[in-house]
């Protein structure tokens, strides 16, 4: 069975672009009420979540995780608020060299000069929480100490409370936004317990370490809930090695490392694991000295249900098929629609627009390989997020916004690598996934 | 560290643990719990209050030994430094905080005496500013005596904020010492303080009371009958 189609790329775009004019009538017709404010109850006030988005950027660290959460720091937002939620100021002060030490204290029992060989008291990485100091242990092994801002569990949960009351003020229908705030929360909450964090990394490496993957290990006797420490990965981050003026075969090498951790994880569905690292952002990943894939941070995991993920997962096929019979059933299983397109016009333009989306976003399986650096690609992508439907209605399933993450994150990687990726391993990936699940569900 | 000063420290930190299980207790069952004589007790202390006083004087010392063991100190920051020292002594009160949380109000906070506890941390918090490079110039008009108060105040009502806290490891009490030094911190060296007194001066060298104070204007108006007397005898 083969649920891909084999039509060409360049049809494809086609089908693209036309999608993406309705899609931009749609968002100018709404922006277009927005700014008329012509009594529409439903309609969202531009004003309103001008101050909204103001009011909330001003809770910093949370502010930027549950942005990134949803992730609006990929294109969703108007550039306006897309750069001051991503300006380093909205994380966390860093942590102080005295306070440093003294949670070290805290957490591990004596002081960092007195632990290590060697500490370096000037953090090397800054996180939205934490932050990063390389150190040694004293039988020479270089370790990466990760270290929490005091308190900041305690921040999130009063920072999505008031996030909470921000939202509610820009939703038609409040009690709707109460499943996805939930998910930030317990999500944000789970990242803060770095214990879970090392036993992650752990099983990360157990998975995936290989020719091709380099994990840190935990060191556990050296971690505590708000200390993680790991053996140091030496690499370089996208951003550096895109400095370093490489290759397209270097660049497309990198990209198709991060593709195939993608599509392993998917793969390790079939086994019943359905653990993903969800937090695709570049400052998790690197690439090591060794020409390896560095995954670093394991904060962000998620584990989707089956039922959830194996819909998730239909959505490729279904759209390069453009079968919209099953599309629609989706959709609605999903929680993406509320009511019939047929009858209903804003179920309908609801329609038109992820219909069309997801055509683009399936795009790079139509084909054997699929190029990254195709500028038309980028563009068709861009203003698909950047037109997509601000709505003060929430859509679809809660899962929906870890999943979202993972692909749209990988994503805007490839597309910021240029990456030249070969797409065909992948699909049969999925299509092993789909086949494999397929008679479970068809029982359902 | 002497090693009079260690044992000292040693002696007052037994006698905490034993004020907890009675508060008079006698030098002579501090002497037993430590294996040694009550003479060599009151050789170094001469009475039990003066042992319990030494301890808080002791985390001092004990604060002061730690700086030689970071060879950054000197790169710290006013913030970084002050942190330093509420932390510091937070960790080392944490150790003994039963006896700490009993004592401390009545010991340090409104002991009536001389204490040696505030009086070492004041003459600590004058050290951190006057070492301080960055702190702006005319911040030293107001590095006096009430400052060195108000920090101390400061202290102790962090002292009373860690007594109450119940969050994890006391990470509540950790964060608000950060921020109440980086608070500090931001005031003596935002240069709102030169650009203050910069503003003063000149409102003060334009005002006419400043011009009837300086020679050129010495004359016009006088505000001393007996300069004008002098000036009527002179034009006569």
């Amino acid at each position: 069975m083969s649920d891909f189609p084999s039509t060409k790329f360049d049809r494809g775009k086609i089908f693209a672009k036309t999608g993406l004019k309705v899609g931009t009538n749609y968002a100018k017709h709404y922006l277009k009420s927005l700014a008329s404010g012509n009594g529409d109850k439903t309609a969202l006030h531009k004003q309103t979540a001008e101050e909204v988005f103001s009011e909330f950027t001003k809770l910093r660290g949370t502010a930027l995780k549950i942005a990134q959460s949803f992730s609006i720091d990929q294109g969703f937002l108007p550039d306006e608020f897309a750069e001051v939620m991503t300006k380093a100021q909205y994380s966390v002060p860093p942590i102080n060299r005295s306070l440093v030490r003294s949670i070290i204290k805290k957490e591990l029992g004596n002081y960092p000069e007195q632990l290590f060989k060697s500490f370096d008291t000037q953090a090397i990485a800054a996180a939205s929480i934490g932050q990063v100091h390389r150190a040694t242990l004293k039988d020479g092994t270089e370790v990466a100490v990760k270290i929490q801002y005091p308190g900041v569990r305690d921040t999130i949960s009063s920072d999505i409370a008031l996030a909470k009351t921000l939202l509610k003020r820009i939703v038609s229908d409040p009690d709707t936004i109460e499943d996805y705030i939930e998910e930030v929360k317990q999500t944000l909450i789970v990242e803060t317990d770095y214990i879970l964090e090392g036993k992650s990394m752990e099983r990360f490496h157990e998975r995936f370490a290989s020719q091709t993957v380099a994990t840190p290990r935990w060191i556990e006797e050296y971690s505590t809930e708000r200390v993680l420490t790991m053996t140091y990965l030496e690499g370089q981050h996208l951003n550096e090695f895109l400095k370093s003026d490489p290759s397209d075969e270097e660049k497309s090498r990198y990209g198709q490392l991060m593709w195939d951790f993608f599509h392993n994880q998917i793969k390790a569905v079939t086994d019943e694991i359905l653990e993903f690292h969800a937090d695709t952002h570049p400052g998790n990943f690197l690439l090591t000295d060794d020409g390896k894939l560095g995954v670093i941070d394991y904060g962000c995991v998620k584990t989707f249900p089956e039922d959830f993920f194996y819909k998730y997962l239909m959505l490729l096929p279904t759209h390069l098929n453009r079968d919209e019979e099953a599309i629609l059933k989706l959709y609605e299983e999903l929680g993406v629609l509320k009511g019939d397109p047929e009858t209903e016009p804003r179920e309908k333009q609801f329609y038109d627009f992820a219909l069309n989306y997801g055509f683009t976003f399936a795009l790079p399986y139509l084909e054997d390989s699929f190029d990254f650096g195709d500028s038309e690609y980028r563009d068709l992508i861009r203003r698909y997020t950047k037109n997509a439907p601000i709505t003060n209605e929430p859509r679809g399933n809660k899962h929906f916004i870890y999943s979202t993450r993972v692909h749209l994150g990988l994503y805007h990687f490839l597309m910021k690598l240029g990456a030249r990726i070969e797409t065909e391993k992948s699909r049969e990936i999925v299509e092993e996934v789909l086949q494999s699940r397929q008679s479970i569900f068809a029982e359902k | 560290m002497k090693n009079e000063t260690r044992l000292k420290i040693k002696i007052s930190e037994a006698a905490t643990n034993r004020y907890l299980s009675n508060t008079r207790f006698t030098i002579q069952s501090l002497a037993d719990s430590l294996d040694m004589s009550a003479k060599d007790i009151f050789d170094l202390f001469p009475n039990r209050r003066s042992i319990l006083d030494y301890f808080y004087e002791s985390r001092m010392i004990l604060y002061k030994d730690s700086l030689s063991t970071l060879e950054d100190y000197h790169e710290f920051s006013l913030s970084e430094k002050l942190n330093h020292l509420f932390l510091t002594l937070l960790d080392s009160f944490e150790e003994h905080r039963e006896f700490t949380l009993v004592t401390y109000k009545e010991m340090v906070a409104l002991d009536r005496r001389r204490n040696a506890f505030r009086r070492l941390f004041k003459e600590e918090l004058k050290k951190i500013f006057n070492d301080d490079p960055q702190i702006t110039r005319s911040s030293c008009i107001i590095q006096n005596e009430l400052l060195w108060k108000s920090i101390l105040l400061q202290f102790h009502g962090l002292i009373a904020f860690w007594a109450n806290d119940s969050s994890r490891m006391r990470e509540n009490s950790m964060a608000l010492a950060d921020k109440w030094s980086s608070f500090i911190e931001e005031i003596f060296y935002t240069k709102i303080i030169d650009k203050g007194f910069d503003l003063g001066k000149y409102l003060w060298m334009n005002s006419s009371l400043s011009k009837c104070m300086t020679s050129d204007n010495f004359n016009v108006p006088s505000l001393c009958g007996r300069d004008q007397k002098y000036q009527e005898k002179k034009n006569e």
